[in-house]
């Protein structure tokens, strides 16, 4: 084949994926929709689809429980032995003998294994750094017109993006909230969509070929992530959470794929029903207080940083320093960033754990509203010149930091 | 590279910036100590403590340019472009304060693009780029938790 005629192929070939990819950016919001669902859970589809499973794996129909949060769930499941917990118990060895949620797990783990087969494609890709990789994420279109493959760029844009907003962002933290014993065996209804979505969007592109029982399976599964929340498999009953009552999230300026993290800097940023909640800002998850009275002495006695960089933020690093009481140090100008004061503070040592002193400065760049943010910088406490506190915060002295030229 | 606004450099890299930046401004080039958020690009003459040279190699700065970081959540990069020939980096050079995380050696005028802090033009010369660290405040200080964290913005 000639290089012209390449081309043209490589031409078209593009076009192909570049239409794909619109579509799939459809899709990807239809399942991060179900993912964010705050409707009544619809019981009866969800019912439907649980009990096919549980054909599937010769299991009679269960009784559903249905609760309003995943923390109601657990108060019911707490005090049952049949609660599968620990996955490597050896009275599982026997078939016949293993509780309903192991067997749902291997008839999942099967699907999974097929539809990976089929389609050609992993839920697991292997970390690459790789240039394509790079330029998926940032570029997606870029990529494809570049001759980066279709598959490559869905695992960053489709599966990546929902597993960040909906996985990382959402089940593992709320999970992490349940606490001790969070390791009941159970899936996450709505929050299971990014695998679901990852094999559903090949196969409406038209990129699989599923055989009948493996698209009827992969439905079932479907229709869950569509109509409920987190749900626990018994052999006789089966307890089934509502879905989220409220969720609070945004788009930070990094997103490229649609992706969303929790935030609410007035209430809580997921709550359930019953009332159970979580805090989060800026895709942080934080305690209560943080969002709903973030007093200065609990910040003080904060000792995880993250958070106390959130409850400071969410009062403003200013408006912090003033109540806070803490002392001036000293004063100078930022070199570098005209205008601007870098000021240094007493930290009070017996709250903090570490002898430390606060260097507030300036961003050299504006933000959306016209403002410079200010920030927070903790440095040693036996520093007594601000330029010497901050340069040493880029490894300089104050000689050399003095020499700044520009700040952006 | 000759002297460009942030919407021609944009444009020319594929890498976007937030719409409330000064677009037409012309990007000032600096030959000198210069910081962006949380990077600062130090001439290697100032931090000479800092390996440019040995059995490394240095790498050509690529079309689509050099994530140079990417902030802790998966935030915004620090990028480099150049102009094709125009500029080599090499990636984690020994530093005694464990800060530095590229040097760069360029013949023309480089472009460092982040999204939020905008651009700036870094002048011809050899250079070291590191990140900002701060103290922990975490534990206490005789525990060996007590150390320095790197900034991410």
């Amino acid at each position: 084949m000639n290089a012209r005629k390449r081309r043209v192929e490589i031409l078209r070939d593009s076009s192909v994926a570049l239409a794909r990819w619109q579509q799939a950016i459809r899709l990807r919001a239809e399942w991060l929709s179900h993912g964010l669902s705050c409707e009544p859970a619809e019981r009866d589809a969800a019912q439907a689809a649980i009990t096919k499973l549980y054909a599937l794996i010769d299991a009679k129909p269960p009784e559903f429980v249905w609760v309003d949060s995943p923390a109601k769930a657990y108060e019911l499941l707490a005090g049952r032995a049949d609660a599968p917990i620990d996955l490597t118990s050896p009275m599982w060895t026997q078939s016949d003998m293993q509780p309903v949620a192991i067997r749902l797990a291997s008839l999942q783990g099967q699907l999974r294994h097929r539809l990976e087969q089929r389609t050609g494609s992993s839920l697991d890709p292997p970390w690459s750094a790789t240039g394509s990789s790079a330029l998926a994420r940032d570029h997606p279109e870029e990529a494809l017109r570049t001759g980066v493959r279709l598959p490559e760029v869905l695992d960053v844009g489709v599966l990546d993006a929902l597993r960040l907003s909906l996985r990382d962002g959402l089940a593992v933290p709320l999970r992490a909230k349940l606490g001790r014993g969070s390791n009941l065996l159970g899936w996450r209804g709505q929050h299971d969509a990014p695998w679901v979505a990852h094999f559903d969007i090949r196969r409406r592109l038209g990129m699989a070929l599923l055989g009948p029982e493996e698209a009827a399976q992969l439905e079932m599964w479907a229709q869950i992530v569509r109509s409920c929340g987190w749900w626990w498999p018994l052999a006789d009953i089966c307890v089934v959470a509502e879905r989220t009552s409220a969720v609070s999230v945004e788009t930070s300026a990094a997103s490229r794929h649609g992706e969303v993290r929790l935030h609410n800097a007035t209430g809580p940023a997921v709550r359930f029903a019953d009332g159970w909640a979580l805090h989060a800002w800026h895709g942080t998850v934080v305690p209560a207080w943080v969002i709903e009275d973030p007093a200065v002495e609990r910040i003080l006695a904060e000792r995880n940083v993250e958070v106390r960089r959130c409850a400071i933020e969410r009062i403003g690093w200013q408006a912090y320093l003033d109540r806070a009481g803490l002392d001036l140090i000293a004063a100078a100008p930022d070199p570098g960033n005209p205008g601007c004061d870098l000021r240094l503070y007493d930290l009070p040592p017996q709250l903090w754990g570490t002898p430390a002193r606060l260097l507030l400065a300036v961003n050299g760049s504006v933000e959306r509203d016209g403002h410079r943010r200010r920030y927070g910088l903790t440095v040693p406490a036996d520093l007594d010149d601000p330029v010497a506190a901050a340069g040493w915060s880029y490894g300089l002295t104050a000689h050399q930091y003095r020499q700044l030229l520009r700040r952006t | 590279m000759t002297t460009i606004t942030l919407a021609e450099l944009t444009a020319l890299s594929g890498r976007d910036v937030l719409d409330h930046l000064e677009l037409e401004a012309a990007i000032p080039v600096v030959n000198g100590l210069q910081a962006q958020g949380d990077l600062i690009v130090i001439p290697h003459a100032m931090v000479e403590q800092t390996a440019v040279i040995g059995f490394r190699t240095w790498r050509k700065v690529p079309p689509s340019g050099v994530e140079l970081l990417r902030s802790a959540s998966g935030g915004n990069p620090h990028t480099l472009v150049a102009d094709p020939y125009t500029c080599e980096w090499l990636p984690w050079p020994w530093d005694p304060t464990g800060l530095a995380i590229a040097a760069l050696r360029n013949t023309s005028t480089v472009y460092l693009i982040h999204r939020e802090h905008g651009a700036t033009g870094i002048a011809p010369g050899t250079w070291v780029v590191r990140r900002q660290r701060e103290r922990s405040t975490a534990g206490n200080s005789w525990s060996s938790s007590r150390r320095d964290v790197l900034v991410a913005d």
